[in-house]
């Protein structure tokens, strides 16, 4: 541990090996720490069954879920967009290869107390109740213009400037409100509806994204990777082991060394690594960061899919947040043994939303009616942190707190960010050279 | 996967320093490098071969440990889906060897169904040794002993040298046969799944039409 390094990171997580790997193919000197004896941090995956048990605080039923070790638990729910960033940077990165992924079946929408399947192509489009005829012409209009339109030319607008807001575009469509609920909510994924009042072109690229990803590899515009999310901070790590990365995992990490208001070192067991340069997630530097929120999570075992969902072995549903009175929706992740995180016969759903009163649990209360009989549920309430400073002046690069989203977009603004901000540059995928070489006999 | 030519993944797994970077050079490109350390291993992934078994391409792919196991823990991921270890000690250093048993339990716990294969490295030093590194050596007994012990997990023995190339190549091969044989009296395809970059997408994905109400 007594060497000098370009950069330490601290905490495993998604965030985190994704930095690592893109400092260590940089060409920096990365040693990478983690306080616990496993990759991932809070973006790792519970296994075997008994972890999630202890991690809760629950005790260890016997003999009822299987065999232990096909589980692996998600404290964090999330997919991926087929067409989005971390697939971008997974497959720049050559990461893609250590990890194998499977579509996600259907992509649902709550309306009026019922949940919907989220049009697919072009005939469940046709055949789908969520909207009267006259509106499916009108909504197709709508779409078929998000689908021309071009930022750079403004031959494309026909009357929709970039900075007219989203209210408006969709009263030039004539759009309704649940019709506007679905398009914000379960295509352009946003939160909550503050987008309404913002420039359309933010509305626009979230429409592009989903049906670009849709249109990927089908079913859905998720992907889901086998053995679940967990094994993405790990494909990363390998990342940057491979370009001369050191890890150390289960090292307790004492103190962040600060000299002249910047740092300078990690003190871990009386040893101290030197160093210009930390990356960490909240939890290792607290008093540097500040809440800013509240997200409410459910883990639920099922024996069954989620009923109504044509009996799909991973689904997601988004509540959108009108539909339930109130600001922000709640979402429901559902993935199965077809994923490799749980035993034959069982499924994992998550609802989770953000907190937005004195009982959270109650507030997941429409996501977990969706779900049918419950076997087990982990109910856990965590803080969002985010860095007082942006850490150019002290060095200390603080990544945020994963929020409630179902996807990873917000995620790799993140790290796309803290990458910036750590080196002035923006990251350089061309420096990425791989061994894998193929040769014939 | 996605060109339908059987593939077949190959970890390398043993003690730090007993050469699976070695290994894992010659099989890429026959190559040797005296340079030993960390720096040695940096920049290995993974690399596939193609071989003929029985008239048919298989592909076989090593993967190496990108020398995470030097201060820390290779992570599940490594070892998912791996068809075979390739489970390496040094001849001369006995320690790499009585470890192994310990090995053998993480592929068995990581890796359900992998193949065992076991490999003896640096075998062109066992003529050069002193007296006092013969005390450290791993001796004809001691692999007997422990080959009747674990009879069942393993499924081929291979004593090499990376500096003068003896019994790479024939390992190798003979590992291809072994995992493909084994796989054609059970056959198990998965077609679902999908790797982003490399699976095809659908036709449809590049038209700009793709759905409308």
């Amino acid at each position: 541990m007594d060497e000098t390094y370009d950069v330490i990171v601290m905490g495993t997580g998604l965030k985190e090996c994704i930095l690592s790997g893109m400092l260590s193919v940089s060409g920096k000197k990365v040693l990478h720490v983690d306080r616990n004896p496993y990759y991932g941090g809070e973006s790792a995956s519970l296994t075997p069954i008994d972890q999630v048990f202890e991690h809760f605080k629950k005790s260890v039923p016997e003999n009822k879920y299987g065999r232990g070790r096909e589980w692996n638990v998600d404290l964090i729910p999330k997919f991926l967009m087929a067409n989005g960033q971390l697939v971008k940077l997974l497959i720049h990165t050559g990461v893609t290869r250590y990890l194998e992924f499977k579509s996600v079946d259907g992509s649902y929408v709550y309306k009026g107390g019922k949940i919907y399947k989220v049009p697919a192509d072009e005939k469940e489009a046709l055949a789908t109740s969520l909207m009267g005829l006259f509106e499916k012409r009108r909504f197709k209009n709508f779409l078929q213009h998000v689908q021309d339109y071009n930022v750079d030319d403004p031959k494309t607008y026909k009357g929709v400037e970039p900075n007219m807001v989203a209210k408006q575009v969709y009263e030039k469509y004539s759009l309704d409100a649940n019709t506007q609920d679905f398009t914000g909510h379960a295509l352009a994924l946003f939160r909550n509806d503050e987008y309404m009042a913002k420039p359309c072109v933010d509305l626009i690229k979230r429409c592009r994204l989903y049906s670009d990803s849709l249109a990927r590899y089908g079913k859905s515009p998720y992907l889901y990777p086998l053995y679940g999310l967990g094994e993405l901070p790990q494909g990363f790590a390998r990342l940057s082991a491979i370009y001369g990365g050191t890890y150390m995992l289960d090292k307790p990490v004492d103190e962040i060394v600060m000299e002249d208001g910047h740092v300078v070192g990690v003190k871990s067991q009386g040893e101290t690594a030197k160093c210009g340069i930390v990356v960490c997630d909240p939890t290792y530097a607290p008093d540097r960061c500040k809440k800013v929120g509240q997200v409410v999570r459910a883990i639920c075992i099922l024996n069954h899919p989620i009923p109504n969902t044509k009996d799909g072995q991973s689904v997601q549903i988004i509540i959108p947040q009108n539909q339930v009175s109130r600001k922000d929706d709640i979402y429901v992740c559902m993935v199965s043994a077809a994923h490799n995180v749980c035993a034959k016969g069982y499924y994992l759903a998550i609802v989770a939303t953000t907190v937005e009163t004195s009982d959270p649990e109650a507030e997941l209360q429409p996501g977990l009616e969706l779900l049918g009989a419950i076997e087990e549920k982990f109910v856990s309430v965590v803080d969002l942190l985010e860095p007082i400073d942006d850490g150019t002046e002290n060095k200390i690069f603080i990544s945020m707190s994963y929020d409630a989203t179902t996807h990873f977009e917000t995620t790799c603004d993140d790290v796309l960010s803290l990458f910036k901000r750590i080196t002035g540059e923006d990251f350089d995928f061309s420096k990425v050279q791989h061994t894998d070489t193929e040769t014939v006999e | 996967m996605a060109t339908g030519v059987p593939s077949y993944k190959v970890i390398l797994h043993g003690e730090y320093g007993v050469g699976k970077s070695s290994i894992f050079r010659r099989f890429m490109n026959n190559t040797f490098t005296t340079a030993t350390g960390k720096k040695s291993t940096i920049g290995l992934d993974q690399s596939t071969r193609t071989y003929t078994i029985d008239s048919q391409d298989v592909k076989l792919t090593l993967w190496d440990t990108g020398g995470m196991e030097r201060m820390s823990f290779i992570g599940s991921s490594y070892y998912r889906g791996a068809h075979a270890a390739l489970l390496c000690y040094s001849v001369n250093n006995r320690d790499s060897f009585t470890i192994l048993s310990q090995y053998i339990l993480d592929i068995v716990m990581n890796a359900e169904g992998a193949k065992i294969f076991l490999c003896g490295n640096m075998s062109d030093q066992v003529d050069s040794m002193s007296e006092n590194d013969l005390r450290n050596a791993v001796t004809d007994s001691d692999l007997e002993q422990f080959t009747s012990q674990c009879e069942d997990v393993l499924s081929g023995v291979y004593r090499v040298s990376c500096k003068d190339g003896t019994g790479l190549q024939d390992m190798f091969e003979d590992m291809a046969r072994f995992l493909h044989r084994n796989s054609m009296s059970k056959m198990t395809l998965r077609r679902d799944l999908v790797q982003p970059g490399s699976t095809p997408e659908r036709e449809e994905a590049n038209s700009e039409k793709r759905r409308c109400c």
